[in-house]
């Protein structure tokens, strides 16, 4: 798989008995449990606010076009329990994203799993057991 | 937007629906099913909430009220809730509460319309207050600051704090209270362990897919640290628009790792991002408003919608 800065990695499955993810602020119901998105890009902006963080980043569409994704997790409190700090995703990073995307087709998903390529370390913003 | 190129497919289990107070904490050990039905077996003894505060007092020799700072226990640190988020579930032994016909309907629906995939959280969703309670099972982090006059019991989701009044206060006369988001709580201390009597509560959901609970709602606490990492509470729950009669559950607060202190308590307002207002769409679900980085809704607020 070719990991070139701000390609478009996309991938989209059926998950056979998927739990419902957990959700405190509001219901997830307009996230697909039972799909999952994985995207490369670059980080535009790490959005680290209560009562839900903001995670965007520039996907380079195969028509070279580009769509900033919004990836949701919960809040800084959560998040760094999770040891998803703010520095983790500066502005430029390079990353694998994985979400459960929305379901009415906008770039969004509820945030799973990170890769940061520069050291491929991995983060978890919901909990391993909700990406792997 | 144009469609991304799907150049391949990832593996991944069965996603797990992990509790959010599993975070930094191991799941403490849930109440012996012969501790929950004595303390179910006492709530069933006493006709009213404020009747188990008294006896709860009796038994304490009256209890203590404004105690030396120096007979306090230490709840300092960072705590969030494990265990279920439910006021209709089972108990340990197996016993369900006996809900009222409306709160049985409640739940019934609650639960139709959670198989259909649609939920709106009527308190939390724009950051109002989750209220009492709720506030048992809220998520997030908690600070306990217990002070010889009065104990309060905060939580990040959004912003509360309940003070529960040991400096023995009386709750206002019937004909001078009026409902309140957390209600009334004064207490007493029994040893170790913080005694409260919560009345003057509002009606309203006890949470997404729970009843509606009634002003007549009025509660018992029994709040303890059991070792240095769990505190307990013990409740009683007293409202005859929702049980048909008294209910106990058991709710435990796990102390969260934070060896660097870089963990805070922050304070929550909905609109401080634009992406993380929700409004209610017609068919009852939940849904986010505009994003900010997302033009095809940009173009929409355009044009009015």
């Amino acid at each position: 798989m070719t990991r070139r800065a701000a390609s478009a990695v996309f991938a989209v499955l059926a998950l056979v008995g998927a739990a419902s993810l957990a959700f405190a602020h509001h219901s997830g119901t307009m996230f697909d449990d039972k799909k999952e998105v994985t995207l490369e890009g670059v980080v535009k902006e790490f959005q680290y606010t209560n009562p839900h963080s903001w995670l965007l980043v520039d996907v380079t569409n195969p028509d070279g076009t580009v769509t900033t994704w919004g990836f949701e997790a919960e809040g800084p409190s959560t998040m760094m329990l999770r040891k998803v700090r703010r520095s983790d995703f500066a502005p430029g990073t390079k990353v694998r994203i994985t979400g459960h995307p929305m379901k009415d087709g906008r770039p969004a998903a509820a945030w799973t799993k990170g890769v940061r390529l520069t050291d491929n370390t991995e983060f978890y913003p919901r909990g391993r057991g909700q990406a792997e | 937007m144009a469609a991304p190129r799907v150049i391949g497919s990832v593996s991944c289990a069965v996603v797990l629906a992990a509790a959010l107070a599993a975070a930094g904490a191991q799941q403490p050990a849930q109440p012996s099913a012969a501790d929950w039905q004595r303390k179910h077996a006492l709530g069933l003894q006493h006709r009213t909430a404020w009747d188990l505060y008294l006896a709860l007092r009796a038994a304490a020799r009256g209890g203590r009220q404004t105690p030396p700072f120096s007979q306090l226990p230490d709840w300092t640190g960072l705590w969030m809730q494990a265990g279920g988020s439910t006021f209709v579930g089972a108990g340990p032994t197996g016993i369900m509460p006996k809900l009222t016909p409306a709160a049985a309907a409640a739940v019934k629906e609650g639960q139709t319309l959670a198989a259909q995939g649609i939920s709106y959280d009527e308190n939390l969703s724009d950051c109002g207050p989750p209220g009492f309670p709720r506030w048992l099972v809220i998520p997030f982090l908690r600070e306990f600051v217990v002070r010889p006059e009065q104990t309060w019991l905060s939580s990040e989701t959004v912003n509360n704090v309940r003070r529960i009044y040991t400096d023995g206060r009386d709750h206002l006369k019937p004909e001078d209270a009026y409902p309140l988001y957390y209600g009334d709580s004064i207490g007493f201390w029994d040893g170790q362990k913080l005694v409260v009597h919560t009345n003057s509560l509002m009606a309203r959901s006890m949470g997404r897919g729970q009843p509606t609970q009634s002003e007549r709602m009025e509660t018992v606490e029994v709040w303890e640290k059991v070792d240095p990492a769990t505190i307990v509470a013990d409740v009683w729950l007293y409202d005859p628009a929702v049980y048909a009669e008294p209910w106990h559950l058991q709710r435990r607060y796990r102390q969260v790792p934070n060896e660097d202190k870089a963990l805070r308590m922050n304070y929550w307002n909905c609109v401080e991002n634009p992406n993380n207002e929700v409004f209610k769409t017609p068919d009852g679900n939940t849904q986010y408003r505009d994003f900010t980085f997302t033009p095809a809704d940009d173009q929409r607020k355009e044009q009015g919608r």
